[in-house]
């Protein structure tokens, strides 16, 4: 499918998730202990075809996230004919309100506008979920819209997708608006920040959005302009998380732990690539207890596990008990150390502090590279 | 190319004593720890030892071992003078297309190979052992001997001595002798099958080996002998370290299970010294609510719902719920169904024990190896 090329956007600065986005844009989380959330947009786009790809970069300290992506050779894209590029867009540090996508793509518009593609297929870098972007974008040239949008649709937008956006639609699942998920109903129509449509439609978007307001974005122009556009929506079916907040990050690894929803999210027909670390199995030694729990590889495992998800290269010790929570690669539980709805950042251990323990709805935070 | 070293990593053989494993693949392609392939460690060792050319001999069933090695940069062998090369026998212009008759003649049909590179040393390996070693240390060693060749060897425990290739050395180390698994060892150094030669040395005396009609044009056979004959300067080196040969399921199955113990000398966790593999896409390793683990090994892909213990679980193997997997070795993909038992066992790739089948025995002698599909008990 050389039809489309992808453009992977970046929520730069709109969502802030407590400890964790210090260190990381959010794309660059971990993820079910061996992903990052950018490996679900990318695969998605590589599986479907898709292998001319612009990665929007807009967050601070994007270390961790350009280094994994790298040339993005593991994510089966055509070596030759395909490509990954990392777009940079300018940051307003003054005032984040500035830092939109709209911005990044103005200050990328000859890139854009030497692409041989057609139309052109975006989806966001902090939502997880598996989409066939090709049988989208036929869908879309069918249907002869100027835009087709991805939804989910939820019962739960009181409580979750806060800070997301809402579609509002007609019965022939035309989009009448794009409005701000105020969390005031039950029953809502998430919108998943995806699009597909020509790329010419879209540069004239980007271009007018600029005339109109500095601050502009993608989805507010095109709200803006909606009277005149063909927008139609295409519900999406199975899992699908928006990490805004890291209540949002937790539950959306545990929720996981739900075999059936993890197998139709990572299947052999449509694999999640990631990098690999040469890390070796996980050894379990005796006394461990391990139960509905994903652990990664180069782990050691004495102590506890339940209901979590472990990193790689882990460690937990002797009489150690790991109940909900998040572990990320190389962190520590030690011994006789009770640990209980925490996200446990990278390289931190908690050795000294016999326990600790967080509400289910409200979670733990443990820094990164802390020792406790 | 570094070190002014090529190696060369014989990998042709079938490896028989693993019966039904090499049947469809050559020994150094069998899978080991998890998420290996055995020939991942001489080719991991050579990248991590800075030796930046490999060529590895094929013969056996190649195609899958022939594209494996191919993607040399699993091993990070890809960058611009490096790379791993693959040599199966070839037609050449001036002489028929021939199998590989031995360990030498394998070398001696890839002279114009070598020269290429013009080395200074070859490094030989073999395609069969598990451990890790620093190859630039052993050609120190080498340098440092001003050695015509020298060969690693292993204290073995006396009583095993006559199953191997056995040195005999003076007091510096030089080999005085070499006897073929000897009835009567005058010495417990045993070759690891890893030599390293100074290359216009061999180059001589593996033309002159051609020339005989009797010679096996092997390595052990007559290549060292021939050293030994002309009185050049023959060292073992010797290494201390984990090394097995895993060429029976009883061995595979025991190099399995040494991963279990917490000071196994192997340490595949040290980050220093990583074994190279191939990458797979799939899920972490989960654990079912029922699950019970102890004592185990096991890597990405796989699902335990049931129990294992004291067993070793590669990529994508499965453990249903109520089944039990102990003292075993699940290789790829293979898939213990509900509540079957496996015990004291080896499972092939993919193979699939069904629901209530009961294999192998904790009082058996060896180590059974289940390569076929098992029926389940209704």
């Amino acid at each position: 499918m050389a039809k489309a090329f992808g453009i992977v956007s970046s929520s730069g600065t709109h969502f802030q998730v407590k400890g964790m986005q210090e260190f990381r844009p959010i794309s660059a989380f971990s993820f079910l202990g061996r992903y990052r959330i950018i490996d679900f947009p990318i695969s998605n786009m590589s599986n479907s075809g898709i292998d001319r790809l612009h990665v929007y970069i807009n967050g601070s300290k994007p270390r961790s996230l350009t280094e994994h992506l790298g040339s993005g050779r593991i994510y089966n894209i055509n070596s030759k004919r395909g490509k990954l590029q990392m777009l940079f867009a300018d940051m307003n540090t003054m005032n984040t309100i500035y830092n939109t996508d709209v911005a990044g793509y103005a200050a990328n518009m000859e890139i854009i506008e030497r692409t041989h593609e057609d139309y052109v297929v975006i989806t966001p870098d902090y939502m997880v979920f598996t989409e066939n972007f090709e049988d989208l974008l036929n869908k879309h040239i069918e249907s002869e819209a100027d835009i087709t949008v991805l939804y989910h649709k939820t019962q739960n937008a009181k409580f979750k997708y806060l800070g997301c956006q809402v579609l509002n639609l007609n019965k022939q699942k035309g989009v009448l608006s794009i409005e701000p998920n105020l969390g005031n109903t039950k029953d809502k129509n998430i919108f998943m920040d995806t699009y597909v449509m020509k790329k010419d439609l879209f540069i004239d978007l980007v271009k007018s959005a600029r005339k109109l307001s500095s601050v502009y974005t993608l989805s507010q122009i095109i709200n803006a302009r909606i009277a005149d556009l063909d927008v139609r929506a295409i519900k999406h079916n199975g899992f699908f998380a928006a990490i805004t907040d890291l209540k949002s990050y937790f539950d959306a690894n545990l929720d996981l732990l739900d075999m059936k929803q993890a197998e139709d999210l990572v299947n052999p027909a449509w694999p999640i690539y990631t990098r690999t670390t040469d890390s070796c199995p996980t050894q379990y030694f005796e006394g461990c207890e391990v139960r509905n729990s994903y652990i990664s590889n180069g782990c050691i495992v004495e102590g506890k596990v339940e209901n979590s998800i472990v990193g790689r290269g882990c460690i937990i010790k002797k009489g150690a008990v790991v109940k909900n929570c998040i572990m990320l690669a190389y962190s520590e539980v030690g011994e006789g150390v009770y640990a209980e709805n925490q996200v446990i950042d990278k390289w931190s251990k908690i050795i000294h502090t016999k326990e600790v323990v967080s509400e289910a709805d409200n979670p733990g935070y443990i820094r990164r590279d802390d020792t406790l | 190319m570094q070190n002014n070293m090529l190696a060369m990593i014989l990998a042709g053989g079938r490896g028989s004593r693993l019966h039904d494993l090499t049947n469809k693949v050559a020994k150094p392609a069998v899978s080991y720890g998890g998420k290996y392939r055995i020939v991942d460690f001489p080719l991991s060792n050579c990248a991590n030892s800075g030796i930046d050319v490999v060529g590895v001999l094929t013969q056996y069933e190649s195609v899958l071992l022939n594209s494996y090695v191919a993607a040399s940069g699993r091993w990070g062998l890809d960058s611009k003078d490096s790379g791993v090369y693959v040599l199966p026998p070839r037609e050449k212009a001036d002489a028929n297309l021939d199998v590989y008759r031995g360990t030498a003649d394998a070398i001696t049909q890839n002279i114009d190979f070598i020269d290429t590179f013009d080395p200074e040393y070859l490094l030989i390996l073999s395609g069969d052992h598990i451990y890790k070693m620093d190859y630039s240390e052993m050609l120190s060693f080498h340098k440092e001997k001003n050695a015509d060749a020298t060969i690693a060897v292993i204290g073995v425990p006396m009583k095993e001595a006559s199953r191997f290739g056995i040195m005999n050395t003076d007091a510096e180390g030089k080999i005085v002798e070499f006897e073929e698994k000897p009835a009567k060892p005058k010495s417990n150094l045993a070759s690891m099958g890893i030599y390293i030669f100074t290359w216009k040395v061999l180059r001589k005396i593996l033309l002159a080996d051609m020339k005989l009609p009797d010679s096996h044009h092997d390595f052990g056979k007559d290549i060292i002998p021939a050293f030994l004959n002309e009185g050049r300067t023959l060292m073992a080196y010797e290494f201390k370290g984990y090394w097995k040969d895993v060429g029976t399921i009883d061995s595979l199955w025991e190099a399995n299970m040494d991963l279990l113990d917490r000071k196994n000398p192997l340490n595949l966790n040290d980050s220093r010294w990583r074994i190279y593999t191939e990458d797979v896409p799939a899920l972490p390793q989960y654990f079912g609510p029922e699950a019970v683990v102890s004592n185990a090994y096991i890597t990405q892909g796989c699902k335990v719902e049931g129990t294992v213990k004291n067993s070793v679980l590669f990529t994508n193997a499965e453990v249903a719920p109520k089944a039990q997997v102990i003292d075993s070795v699940l290789m790829p993909g293979a898939v213990v169904e509900e509540g079957a038992v496996v015990t004291r066992a080896l499972v092939a790739d993919g193979v699939r024990i069904g629901k209530g089948a009961v294999v192998g025995s904790a009082d058996s002698e060896n180590i059974l190896l289940v390569a076929k599909r098992v029926k389940g008990v209704e």
